[in-house]
């Protein structure tokens, strides 16, 4: 372990040396305290604080993303390029420890950073929460600076009702093409997810909570709900009215609030504390007066109850840590890719596998078509190319591997107050740094031990 | 030939003694062909080689630029794979890594990090070898004492000149008080002192029973400490063997003494030429070479001057190197003489090296021909800095092209 270390404090020598570790702190502290100075708000103290974290956060981890890449890339490159390499693997240290160290330099590089980062932004919200007013503050206590857990309806498994439609509707139809089929499947699920999710005017839908396992720990606390809507006439200035009926059925417990809501934004009420039935379950329903248009909340997202889980701090250090565990797996994407090429195709590589993951949109139309060609207007479908034979399967490989990464987003998290749960931190953990890093880790390693360390001149 | 020949009375009590003759180093069928982007191949760089080489010996890898020696260490070390072949280093491939622990190794250029001044540099390769911390520091100062950093040693090394930077070189190659050292032309880029520091240190090292890879271009290098030699040229081995078996003309004889009367001279002549030829006998008086020269120029200096612009003269070898034998500094040995300080010695005459006053001497006569002949006293040598093209073309007219690649 000391050869490990002594490797990682190598980078650590570089950092300071060569005034990296100098020029990321002012660039980290201009991003945090500079750019709040250009930002436009909303005017209220909650939105301000929303878009300061949002910035904020963003900031830092693109710049030390950046950073990380950058620094994975030439740590290793140049040190082969460079020859340094061949007096240290020389020594009686195995490359893999030479790669890992390498790796565990930049990492504590980045956590330093990182929280040193974190600590001025977490510091500068609270310098500007308390010089606002009172009722301001309670506002941002109430709505940022808290981490707020979801619970949703049980998730509703479309698959078997699409699959039993489709067959009847097929039947009598000898040859539907490819492309028919798959039309006519997501039409008949877009059919059947408007069925649990429509409010039509004059009716009310209903949900349950399952909240049993907090009863306790809710006992005497607010909860929100957020929702999400669409109407059917397309006037997004419009406000749609409409009552919330939440309490156990039929009791005197029952509360119904009037809310006057905007279409297709996340929107967030308070609803009053202990409301839940004898089995724990909250239930709570929507209904959309004759005079409105009909509603739709979507299955994903359109309702969600919202309940205080942990303190702000303890979120906001979880949400640091998730960020942490992509920049350890930049670094590990860095690092194996400097384990076999030159500094600049390595960086060249890493940039572009990043791209690919910023890209999952595009990756996973390509999935869903089956092919890379576009619409086609005059076939009333999709093309076919020769290369979907060896891309689609490449693509659908890669989507797998992007969907382990992109489903956590601490920075949105945090700026609207929800929280990062231990759970979800530790499947960060177990994905992107575990799984995917690990993965490259391996890699990075097995080139690097394999590599001729000599073949490079020296040109210092 | 050196100053540092003499062997102290105590160093086998203080040095385990090798075992003779076991190979340390052994090399066959070593072949390496590099090849370009699509596996074809570019360069033979190093073709069918054997050799070995055995514990505490100097062993010299001699050939001019491209001809494979580089290539040779760097497959020795593992960071080349040879193509065909077979290599064993203390019984071990290259690459297995408890090995290493044992093998100290200077490559041709300055690969330090340059952001590192001398004491981190040679904490930061201490720590590769799992020294503990107090040994570490010990080493660190007498490594930096012996290679004359010792007053640089907060300096980055990328502010170091080339000399400067071989010598950290060298000081991290002997951190770990390694069993094998390979020397990639070790004095490149050193001044005169510096280059005979070298040849000092790698007899000492020799002495202690160490193993010693030294690949060069300058002959005088090799000349000066090699026990035995192989000589590449286009990748192959076109000789071997100790520089007695090399270098030995065993049909001439030459003779050293002091300067005789002329009527005793001519004696002597009159004897000779009844059975030499008069211009086979050449007589000179011997001239001391200009290494020897200019190392006593400088020590006279120093004797006048205190200062410098950076570097010290190195001091003895660091005493970890030594074994505990030599840790009382020898005046006879030049890396201590050169740097013994404060009490003005009287100037002496040029302190010629064991071999410098015979190497010029005339031949004054062959004697009789029953009278073994005596081993030929080494040549002198020539300055340090030897011209690298100048080596290039001895050798190419000594072994003609290279075969085709």
């Amino acid at each position: 372990m000391n050869k490990i270390i002594t490797i990682a404090g190598l980078t650590w020598k570089a950092a300071f040396r060569y005034r990296l570790f100098w020029v990321m702190t002012v660039l980290l502290a201009a991003a945090v305290v500079g750019l709040p100075l250009m930002l436009k708000d909303d005017g209220t103290a909650k939105g301000l604080t929303q878009i300061l974290l949002t910035y904020t956060l963003t900031a830092v981890s693109t710049l030390l993303g950046c950073a990380t890449l950058w620094l994975s890339c030439g740590t290793l490159a140049k040190d082969v390029e460079e020859c340094q390499m061949q007096v240290v693997s020389v020594k009686p240290i195995a490359r893999w420890q030479i790669w890992l160290g390498k790796w565990l330099g930049i990492l504590s590089l980045n956590a330093v950073l990182l929280a040193l980062s974190a600590g001025a932004i977490f510091g500068l919200l609270q310098w500007r929460a308390n010089r606002l007013p009172a009722d301001q503050q309670a506002i941002l206590h109430h709505d940022i600076f808290i981490a707020r857990a979801e619970a949703r309806r049980p998730p509703v498994d479309l698959s078997a009702q699409v699959d039993a439609a489709l067959k009847e509707r097929v039947k009598g139809y000898a040859a539907l093409s490819d492309y028919q089929i798959a039309e006519l499947r997501q039409q008949i699920t877009g059919q059947i997810a408007a069925e649990y999710s429509e409010v039509p005017p004059g009716f009310r839908r209903r949900w349950g909570v399952d909240l049993h396992t907090l009863r306790d720990s809710l006992r005497d606390q607010p909860l929100e709900l957020r929702v999400k809507f669409h109407a059917a006439s397309p006037n997004p200035d419009a406000q749609y009215s409409m009552y919330w009926v939440i309490g156990p059925t039929n009791s005197a417990g029952q509360v119904t609030i009037l809310e006057k809501l905007p279409p297709d934004s996340f929107q967030e009420f308070q609803i009053p504390p202990d409301l839940l039935d004898d089995r724990g379950i909250l239930w709570v329903d929507v209904v959309n007066p004759p005079e409105n248009s009909a509603l739709s909340f979507p299955i994903e997202d359109g309702f969600e109850l919202l309940y205080p889980e942990s303190s702000f701090v303890v979120n906001f250090a979880r949400g640091m840590a998730v960020i942490f565990c992509w920049l350890a797996l930049l670094a590990s994407i860095g690092l194996a890719a400097a384990s076999y090429l030159s500094f600049p195709v390595a960086a060249f590589v890493s940039v572009a596998l990043l791209i690919m993951g910023l890209s999952s949109g595009t990756i996973g139309s390509v999935v869903e078509n089956g092919t890379i060609t576009g619409y086609d207007p005059a076939k009333a479908g999709y093309g076919r190319s020769p290369v979907d034979i060896v891309l689609v399967p490449v693509f659908r490989g890669a989507l797998k591997i992007i969907k382990l990464v992109e489903g956590f987003s601490p920075i949105d998290d945090l700026s609207s107050g929800r929280s990062i749960t231990w759970g979800q931190l530790g499947l960060a953990v177990l994905q992107i740094v575990v799984l995917l890093g690990g993965f490259f880790c391996v890699l990075g390693m097995i080139f690097f031990t394999r590599r001729e360390l000599a073949t490079a001149q020296g040109n210092n | 030939m050196s100053a540092v020949a003499e062997i102290p009375e105590n160093v086998s009590a203080a040095t385990p003694q090798p075992e003779a003759g076991k190979a340390i180093v052994s090399v066959r069928g070593l072949t390496k062909i590099y090849k370009d982007f699509w596996g074809r191949p570019k360069a033979r760089a190093v073709d069918n080689v054997d050799f070995e080489v055995r514990q505490g010996e100097v062993f010299g890898l001699l050939g001019p630029n491209g001809s494979g020696k580089s290539t040779t260490v760097k497959l020795l070390l593992g960071l080349l794979y040879p193509t065909r072949g077979h290599i064993e280093v203390f019984g071990h491939s290259p690459r297995h890594v408890k090995t290493k622990a044992h093998i100290g190794y200077l490559p041709e250029e300055s690969y330090l990090y340059r952001y590192l001044d001398s004491r981190e540099t040679l904490n930061f390769f201490g720590n590769l070898f799992d020294l503990p911390a107090a040994e570490r520091h010990k080493r660190n100062e007498q490594l930096l004492e012996m290679v004359g950093l010792n007053q640089v040693r907060t300096r980055v090394v990328g502010e170091f000149s080339k000399g400067m930077q071989r010598r950290i070189g060298l000081a991290q190659a002997l951190i770990n008080d390694p069993d094998l050292v390979i020397l990639d032309e070790p004095t490149a880029g050193l001044d005169p002192i510096g280059c005979r520091e070298v040849k000092d240190l790698i007899l000492a090292l020799a002495r202690r029973g160490k193993t010693v890879i030294l690949s060069s271009h300058l002959l005088s290098d090799v000349e000066d400490v090699c026990d035995r030699v192989v000589i590449y040229y286009g990748g192959r081995i076109h000789a071997m063997g100790t520089l007695k078996e090399l270098l030995v003309k065993p049909d001439t004889v030459r003779i050293t003494m002091p300067v005789l009367p002329r009527q005793s001279m001519q004696a002597v002549l009159d004897l000779i030429r009844r059975d030499v030829a008069a211009d086979k006998i050449q007589i000179d008086n011997p001239t001391q070479n200009l290494e020897s020269y200019f190392l006593e120029v400088v020590r006279k200096a120093r004797e006048n001057l205190s200062e410098n612009s950076g570097v010290t003269s190195g001091s003895h070898v660091a005493a970890y190197l030594r074994g505990e034998a030599e840790s009382v500094p020898n005046k006879d040995k030049l890396l201590e003489r050169l740097t013994l300080p404060a009490a003005p010695t009287p100037a002496q005459p040029a302190p010629p090296t064991e071999a410098a006053p015979k190497i010029d001497q005339a031949k004054l006569a062959s004697l009789a021909r029953a009278a073994e002949p005596e081993p030929a006293p080494a040549k002198p040598a020539p300055t340090p800095a030897a011209d690298l093209k100048k080596a290039d073309e001895k050798l190419s007219s000594l072994l003609g092209h290279p075969p085709g690649i």
